[in-house]
């Protein structure tokens, strides 16, 4: 754990969602509750994994609302314009992507060395995602307006 | 002249991201979805500049910078790389590469073009093209009758795009012999005054350019132009298929 000591993952994580979402969405994002509660209802969640000195995936979480509003903001257009979840999930894998791309430049700059993989995303409700076996774990919670998401990351270091 | 672009990524976003950051220019876009297809399609259009993502399946974006390096024909080709890794050691790869720039996401479509006039020469289009171009998301043949469709949220800059291409649409409309036009209002969700803007310039150009009108819209719009002076008496037909019966 003293490892990666020296890099403030919350703090990267949190610097990593307002940056993304400023730039790509034109959203102003807040930091919400510092250790929030799962989204329960219908959700899409993208996530990106990465490998090598260190191991681990980031996690975007989004309810299916605010999912739509992301998306069209993203690609310029109404909500009432998106032709189908695949425009969805796109968007939400490629944000994720961008997450896990920003600490991943940040982990390796550190000496962590590893690799980004390709993004994937899980819709549905009622689920939650457990993993086990990290040294560190963080989730912090953001709002955009009346939209709430949360980020997690799980990471280790590699043996 | 018209500059050939080539974006290779595997995410129709960002695909579709840097196909509006060209829009205003003359460009020709083409894509694909990997490297694979990104060689393919790089041999078959020439084009005067890539904008190639890094992580992709089948065949990532530096295998096929490496193999494109490896082509006399497309040895040459500028590149700009797309990454969502900022990392010292990513970047130093690229830049080893040969790659004329490289952008980090998350980007904007404005830096995209920055970084895209070192290496090549974009015109921008004609104000009439711009135009047109814009025109396109709001019309749809059905028949013949030309449906308007217009979006969820009507505002002042709706209201600017209608006025540019409205004139010229028209006519065009017209000279293509069709003589009925559908304003598709169903969407809209606030009766605001850029709405009562978006009817009147319609009525008044479709009465200039001899086109029957019908507007289409809920009952709840239908109330709502009551209360404005200028839409007080307008008809709304509450279906498309109500609007085709009423010419």
């Amino acid at each position: 754990m003293s490892e990666l000591n020296g890099i403030d993952l919350k703090n990267c994580l949190l610097n990593a969602i307002v940056d993304v979402f400023d730039t790509m969405l034109s959203m102003e994002v807040e930091a919400g509750e510092s250790n929030p509660e799962e989204i329960t209802d219908s959700r899409i969640v993208g996530t990106v994994g990465f490998a090598g000195k260190v191991m681990g995936c980031v996690s975007l979480h989004v309810g299916d609302a605010f999912a739509e509003n992301i998306t069209a903001a993203m690609l310029g257009m109404e909500p009432d314009e998106i032709e189908s979840d695949e425009e969805i999930y796109d968007v939400i894998g490629e944000l994720s992507n961008m997450l896990g791309g920003d600490l991943k430049s940040r982990l390796c700059d550190a000496g962590f060395d590893c690799q980004l993989s390709i993004p994937s995303t899980t819709s549905g409700s009622n689920f939650k995602i457990e993993s086990k076996g990290w040294m560190e774990q963080e989730r912090i919670g953001f709002t955009s307006g009346n939209d709430k998401g949360l980020a997690e990351i799980f990471i280790k270091t590699g043996d | 002249m018209t500059v050939k672009i080539l974006t290779v990524d595997d995410s129709k976003t960002i695909r579709m991201i840097v196909k509006k950051a060209f829009k205003a220019f003359d460009c020709k876009l083409s894509e694909a979805e990997n490297g694979v297809e990104g060689l393919a399609a790089a041999a078959k259009e020439k084009p005067d500049l890539i904008v190639l993502d890094i992580t992709m399946p089948v065949m990532n974006g530096i295998e096929m910078l490496e193999k494109l390096k490896g082509e006399p024909d497309l040895q040459d080709i500028p590149v700009i790389m797309l990454t969502a890794e900022s990392g010292k050691d990513s970047v130093m790869q690229i830049v080893k590469m040969g790659v004329k720039d490289y952008m980090v996401k998350p980007f904007k479509g404005e830096q995209l073009i920055e970084r895209a006039e070192k290496v090549v020469q974009l015109e921008a289009k004609k104000a009439e093209e711009v135009a047109a171009d814009a025109s396109k998301q709001y019309f749809s043949l059905e028949d013949d009758v030309q449906v308007m469709t217009m979006p969820v949220k009507i505002n002042r800059q709706v209201n600017t795009q209608v006025e540019g291409f409205l004139k010229t649409k028209l006519q065009d409309i017209v000279k293509s012999g069709i003589s009925k036009l559908i304003l598709n209002l169903s969407k809209a969700e606030e009766t605001n005054m850029s709405l009562i803007k978006v009817i009147v310039q319609v009525l008044q150009a479709c009465k200039k350019a001899s086109l029957n009108i019908q507007i289409v819209g809920t009952e709840a719009l239908s109330e709502g132009l009551k209360g404005f002076a200028e839409t007080s008496e307008i008809k709304i037909a509450f279906s498309l298929d109500e609007a085709k019966s009423a010419f």
